[in-house]
Parts: structure tokens; C-alpha cells; sequence
């Protein structure tokens, strides 16, 4: 230990808490997260007028179009038809991607079968391929637009599905086998859960490709839905109202993404270790 | 009197590139635990896995109770040196697995489990993940899982080696302990246990007898009868005039074949 010499001062005789100054104080992540969306949207309702008056809207009148759109029915009616499809699409895609996962991810020549026409159908940018699934269903109700949203979201759970169960632990499959395991139990206790969090993980993937999917059929294929009512105000320049779909879709697909990230932490907590 | 009997076994890997064990010889006697000691690649895992019908020889056979071995049986169960726990079930349910596709009625399996996660020190994390757990602990658990199922021979491969020097000799007194309770070893359940490891002080802490194999092809270099009276805790074998003789003994049979 030493001994302060005279002059100096003593640490401990300092105040314990030094009054802060609050422009000191450190900001909480959310506070500067906050701000930056505030201070944006502030030069953009102020400024973005006086720049070019015809695209870039103020956000005030951006929140009336929401509300005039809510107000005459518009809104509704797109959600409701785009709704229906992205359901009917994300369903068929997770149920046939999961099923087709699971055998080929079982069975060698299940996945031999399938494996080149995932890799081909893959490796096309999805997009290039709804023209023709427009012409293949003759752009009549809800069938094309549902089955692009099954092209764009059906790859990503398919693939997962099919790694999680051809990764399962070797070593937990003998142990299973060293207690005797049934055919149906070594499913339910082993495969299917090992798979979980590549068929959640799937799932997600799946649900921004099926948002995608959505919009670009609404675009190309059929006069319904948030992605045509995009269009439309898109080319009537009503920027403001063209804004209001495009929210939507957002917080759609945030919200949705939060959906499963709950599940995936309700489901599998065993992958959450590190934390 | 035998209770598992290997005649003239026969394994190759690769399609008969590699002989991992040619025409190996060996008995194993009722109630008595019998430690496979062999350097690391010898083949006692291999071995292991063909007396409980995991894997099957390319030659001889492995006879259990008269019958030849084909597949897993009820009356035996296993401990992994991986532990081998499912990271999704809770300890209680990782203990009832074996005891559960055993088909036991739910109020029997509950009765295991809260028995034999007591007998290994797991009562209080009944509801933990194993990712919860410290290496040790999980190992309890693999140990508490075969248990459960009052097995008449315990195979046990390596289970310990992946394991801490201080918690390796807790678990190796647990073990010593738990056979050594009246009415578990003799009292139905597990009597005869098999031991693999590449440790000669764990071999001589909790074997009766210990065969030394050789490098591969593995064959029986020696039968080594550990004459250290039970009830036995490791530092009382340690402490024990006769574990340095048997130590060396091992030791100068498994370095020779190294040197060879």
C-alpha cells in the first residue's frame, strides 16, 4: 500500500456519484434508434417538399392517405385478397416442403429423385418463372398468384427440412437404437425434434420469400391485392397512397417474423446455450 | 459361470481393408465387472457395440445368457462416453427414455426415475435441460437412464473419458458405490458390468478382472485378476499395496505392444 504524499488527493475522498450532466449521460440503444426515425421523418416532413413536391410526400400526409384508404374500403379489400393468397401459398409450401423434406431427408433415393429438380428449380431466379405459371394458369382468380407464392416459399423450407433430418446427431440415433427404439418413436423423440430448429429457421426463410412472391404476383399476374393497389397509385402519382400498401407488407412481415422467432424460442431452448 | 461369451470374433472396416479384431476370445462372468483396457484405436468401442448388437461381426459370435446376440436387449442397457442425452428432453425425461420404449406402466416408470435420479445425486434438476448441466452431471444423467432400466448387464463405454481428473474419480466412486449398494448389484439389477476404458488406474479402481488388448487387430494380451477387496473407493484402491504391482503390470503389457 502506499502512503498519499502531502499534496495529493486522496481517491477515496472524491464524491462517491459525480452529478451527471444529462447531456453526458449515455443514450439507451432504443433512445438512438428513436431519434434516428424521428429526426429522418422530421427533415423529410420539413425539407422533402420543397426538394420534388411529387415524390417525396410529407409522412404527415402520408398517415391521411392511411387513413382515407381505411376510411373508403380500399385497404381492407386488398388485404383480405392479398391475405388469402399468401395463407393459401405459405400453407401449401410448408406443408408439401416439409413433407417432401422429410422423405428425402430419409430416404437416399427419394433425395436423388428430387435433388436435381430442386437444384435446377433453385438455382432459376423464382421471379423469372412466373410469367409462365401467369400463362399456365391463365391469369384467372387466385391459382397463379397462390402458386407464386408456392414457387418463391416452397426452396427455403424444403432445403432446411431436408439438412435437419439428414444432420440428425448419429449418436443420438444409436442410442435410440440401443433402447430399443420403434421406427414411429425414433420420429417423435429424435428426428423430428433434431429438425426443429432447421424447419423453424426454414420457416422463416419462407415467409419473406412468400411477402416477396406476393407482391410480385399482385404486380405481374393479377389485378388484386397490396401489391396492385402499389401499382395503381404508382401510376395515378399518388405517392402518398402508394406508401400505404408498402407499410402494411412491412409490418406484416415483422410482425410475422417475431411470430415464429417466439415460437422458435418456445420450441427449441436448447439451441438458445450460448445465451 | 459366463454370462457373455465372444468366440472367435471377427471385424473389418472398409471392406476388409482394416481388421479391427481376428478370432478375439474372451468370457465374461456373472456378476463381476469385467475392464476392457486397450490403447486408443484397438477396437474395445467396436467391440462394445457388437455385444449389444449395434454393429455385427464378420465372423465367430457373441453369445449372451445362450443366446447369440442380433440386436439390443431389454435386459441390458448402455452408457455413451458421448453421454448420448437428447438436448430437447429434460433430465427426468431423458431418465425415463429407456424405460418408457421398455413399455413399463407410467406409475412404474415414475417410481424409476425418481429412484435412480436420486441413486446418481440428480435430485433438484429433474427439470433442467441437459445444455444446463456441467459434463458430469450429464453423465449422472446416462447413467441414471440405464439404470432405470434394471438391467442385468451394463455396458459401459468409456464414460468418464471425456471427463475433468476430478470429476472423472467423483463419478468413478458414485459407480463403485451404487454397484456396491445391496439389492442393486446381485438384487436384480445391473450384476454384470462391462468397462471399457484406456485408463489403468480406472480399470484397477473398478474392475474385478481387466483384459488387456493390443493394438490393432486386437487381441487378449493378458487377464489381469484385481485381487483388492470390496467395498472399494478409488483412494482406497489407490492407497492399496497391490495397485502399484497391477499399474505396472498393465502398464509394461500395453507399452510393450507400443514399442513392438
Amino acid at each position: 500500500m502506499t502512503v498519499p504524499r502531502v499534496g495529493e488527493v486522496n481517491a477515496r475522498a472524491r464524491p462517491i456519484a459525480p452529478a451527471r450532466r444529462w447531456w453526458r449521460a449515455r443514450p439507451s440503444d432504443a433512445m438512438i434508434r428513436v431519434a434516428s426515425v424521428l429526426v429522418v421523418l422530421g427533415i423529410w416532413e420539413l425539407f422533402g417538399p420543397l426538394l420534388n413536391p411529387i415524390i417525396l410526400r410529407p409522412p404527415s400526409q402520408i398517415v391521411r392517405a392511411f387513413a382515407d384508404l381505411i376510411a373508403n374500403g380500399e385497404l381492407g379489400v386488398a388485404m383480405v385478397q392479398s391475405m388469402r393468397v399468401f395463407g393459401a401459398g405459405l400453407a401449401i409450401a410448408l406443408a408439401a416442403g416439409i413433407t417432401l423434406g422429410i422423405v428425402s431427408g430419409r430416404s437416399r433415393v427419394i433425395y436423388n429423385v428430387l435433388d436435381p429438380w430442386i437444384s435446377a428449380l433453385y438455382s432459376v431466379p423464382s421471379v423469372a418463372l412466373v410469367p409462365l405459371i401467369a400463362v399456365a394458369f391463365q391469369y384467372s382468380g387466385d391459382a397463379p398468384r397462390v402458386a407464386t407464392v408456392v414457387l418463391f416459399a416452397i426452396f427455403p423450407i424444403l432445403i432446411n427440412t431436408q439438412q435437419g433430418v439428414r444432420n440428425v446427431d448419429p449418436g443420438l440415433l444409436e442410442v435410440a437404437r440401443a433402447f430399443n427404439t420403434s421406427e414411429r418413436r425414433l420420429w417423435g423423440d429424435v428426428i423430428v425434434p433434431a429438425a426443429m430448429p432447421f424447419i423453424l429457421a426454414g420457416i422463416r426463410l419462407a415467409i419473406g420469400r412468400a411477402l416477396i412472391g406476393m407482391i410480385i404476383a399482385e404486380f405481374l399476374v393479377g389485378l388484386a391485392g397490396l401489391g396492385y393497389l402499389i401499382i395503381v397509385y404508382q401510376n395515378t402519382f399518388r405517392i402518398d397512397k402508394m406508401f400505404v400498401p408498402v407499410i402494411v407488407v412491412a409490418a406484416f412481415g415483422i410482425a410475422l417474423m417475431g411470430l415464429v422467432q417466439f415460437v422458435e424460442s418456445r420450441v427449441a431452448p436448447w439451441t438458445r446455450r450460448e445465451q | 459361470m459366463n454370462r457373455i461369451v465372444v468366440e472367435g470374433a471377427t471385424k473389418r472396416f472398409g471392406s476388409g481393408a482394416l481388421t479391427v479384431f481376428d478370432g478375439l476370445e474372451l468370457a465374461i462372468h456373472d456378476s463381476e465387472t469385467l475392464c476392457i483396457l486397450g490403447p486408443s484405436g484397438c477396437g474395445k468401442t467396436t467391440l462394445l457395440r457388437c455385444m449389444h448388437g449395434l454393429a455385427h461381426l464378420d465372423g465367430g459370435r457373441i453369445v449372451i445368457d445362450d443366446l447369440e446376440v442380433r440386436a439390443p436387449r431389454r435386459n441390458v442397457a448402455m452408457v455413451f462416453q458421448h453421454f448420448g442425452l437428447m438436448p430437447w428432453k429434460r433430465v427426468s425425461e431423458n431418465v425415463a427414455y429407456g424405460v418408457e420404449l421398455a413399455g413399463l406402466e407410467r406409475q412404474t416408470i415414475d417410481q424409476r426415475v425418481l429412484r435412480y435420479t436420486e441413486m446418481v445425486g440428480l435430485t433438484g434438476f429433474e427439470r433442467s435441460y441437459p445444455y444446463q448441466l456441467s459434463g458430469g452431471m450429464q453423465q449422472r444423467a446416462g447413467l441414471a437412464r440405464a439404470l432405470a432400466l434394471e438391467p442385468d448387464i451394463l455396458l459401459m463405454d468409456e464414460p468418464f473419458g471425456s471427463l475433468d481428473a476430478q470429476t472423472r474419480e467423483i463419478l468413478q466412486d458414485e459407480l463403485l458405490r451404487i454397484l456396491q449398494t445391496p439389492g442393486v448389484r446381485g438384487g436384480g439389477a445391473p450384476s454384470t458390468v462391462v468397462f471399457i476404458t484406456h485408463s489403468i488406474e480406472e480399470a484397477i479402481a473398478l474392475g474385478d478382472r481387466i483384459v488387456v488388448l493390443t493394438a490393432r487387430p486386437a487381441r487378449v494380451r493378458d487377464t489381469i485378476l484385481v485381487d483388492i477387496p470390496r467395498p472399494r473407493t478409488v483412494a482406497s484402491v489407490v492407497a492399496h499395496p497391490r495397485f502399484v504391482e497391477l499399474r505396472d503390470h498393465c502398464w509394461r503389457l500395453l507399452r510393450e505392444r507400443l514399442v513392438a
